[in-house]
């Protein structure tokens, strides 16, 4: 009994597995802060015609690639969950490794936007509108991050073929990322 | 959408699913494609609703897409997917709890007087960028008229009262109460001239060792309008001209 595992991780009433059930609820609380974040800024889009000057600023074609970035590395994480399924640990870390590079796409051009905007005087403080922009991107963009620190560990492990169920973990969270950028893009950059 | 999966199991989770992930991925590539091409459409033609409807229902068939196919939540325990429900049905409340006030600006018996200026200056503001079409200074747009008289009442009478003396709404519970510049002893002190008075509306009377509940104005006023804001102070005295 020297190695006995702590109760949390055996124990399921629900008969979900209970880091799948974690993260379940870690995207549940999630909706709730991007859903309240996106809705409020919906409303003030809807109340302030004027915003559309602001609004016409942004770049669509860098918000475009960006969503692609995102969208394909939701692919590469799903194709290492199944990897991880078969048991192809080194395969399930290749492809983690793909995503984590789509990640820090996502990021380098997310930098690159925001510095041309910064620099063209457009900044958190300019008005309502932008500061919007930086606070919904910006929280966005640190899940981005986060996920991506978190993934490198967990690709790690996939790699000498350790705790593969954390391989579905990550990415249930990840694709979490990708859809509030899916809705992210149409409000920031579509409508106009 | 995601009940139209042919694997659809509910306890098939761990059992593995033969979801097409490749196939899925185009179909998300060409929503997006649509979803990018479709608001140029719609703003070409002018028809709003090609925007709306490209831009915003193509976001949530995709994320359904991701959702149930991605995520797995059409094969997860259908417990979880009332604790996303609940979650996103909070979140719907709240939204559409403080929509009325978030988009009116006005309603039966009151205005929202900041957010319609914020409007008005913003859309002035877009008027003045679009005649120039280059890199406009975005100077702050300052009401035409300045006159020290209605300022006074708009901003000093709160607690000074409009006739200063004192007698404000918000400066009856204060303590020490504001100055009464109808009271001959209020001026009995030499050091209060023209200067001070400007000093004190400009930094807050703190700054002169007076109460930190006479706030600064500076931040409000130019050079200029502080004097005559504090020529107009002045005009309350009893032996003013």
């Amino acid at each position: 009994m020297a190695h006995a595992r702590p109760i949390a991780t055996t124990r399921s009433a629900t008969g979900i597995p209970t880091p799948r059930l974690a993260v379940w609820w870690i995207l549940a609380s999630e909706v709730v802060i991007f859903g309240g974040l996106l809705g409020v800024y919906l409303m003030h889009r809807i109340g302030h015609p004027e915003w559309a000057e602001a609004a016409s600023h942004t770049q669509t074609w860098i918000g475009a690639i960006n969503t692609f970035v995102l969208l394909t590395s939701s692919f590469t994480c799903v194709l290492a969950h199944q990897a991880a399924e078969k048991g192809n640990g080194k395969e399930a870390a290749k492809l983690l490794g793909f995503t984590i590079l789509g990640a820090l796409m996502f990021l380098m051009i997310k930098s690159y936007e925001w510095t041309t905007e910064i620099l063209a005087g457009y900044t958190i403080t300019s008005n309502t509108f932008w500061s919007f922009y930086y606070t919904a991107a910006g929280l966005h963009a640190l899940h981005v991050i986060a996920g991506a620190i978190i993934m490198g560990f967990v690709a790690v492990d996939a790699f000498r073929g350790r705790e593969l169920h954390r391989v579905e973990i990550i990415g249930i969270y990840w694709h979490f990322v990708d859809v509030v950028w899916i809705f992210l893009f149409p409000l920031l950059y579509i409508a106009k | 959408m995601s009940e139209n999966n042919e694997h659809h199991d509910e306890h098939g989770h761990d059992a593995g699913h033969h979801v097409n992930y490749f196939k899925i991925y185009v179909i998300l590539l060409i929503l997006f494609l649509i979803s990018v091409v479709g608001p140029e459409v719609g703003e070409a033609t002018g028809l709003r609703w090609i925007t709306l409807i490209t831009a915003f229902g193509i976001a949530v068939v995709k994320a359904r897409l991701v959702v149930n196919n991605f995520m797995h939540l059409a094969w997860e325990k259908r417990i979880m997917k009332w604790v996303l429900a609940t979650s996103l049905v909070l979140m719907l409340i709240m939204v559409s709890g403080i929509s009325p006030d978030v988009m009116n600006h006005e309603g039966q018996r009151w205005e929202n007087i900041a957010a319609k200026a914020e409007v008005e200056r913003g859309l002035a503001y877009a008027a003045g960028y679009a005649e120039e079409e280059s890199e406009a200074e975005p100077e702050v747009m300052v009401a035409a008229a300045f006159s020290a008289e209605s300022s006074f009442g708009q901003i000093c009478a709160t607690c000074h009262g409009v006739g200063g003396a004192g007698d404000g709404a918000a400066g009856a519970a204060l303590n020490p109460p504001p100055a009464n510049f109808t009271d001959p002893a209020f001026w009995a002190d030499p050091a209060r001239d023209r200067d001070r008075v400007i000093t004190v509306i400009r930094d807050g009377a703190a700054a002169v060792g007076g109460s930190a509940l006479m706030a600064p104005w500076g931040a409000l006023y130019t050079e200029e309008q502080l004097e005559q804001v504090a020529d107009y102070v002045m005009s309350f005295r009893p032996d003013a001209d």
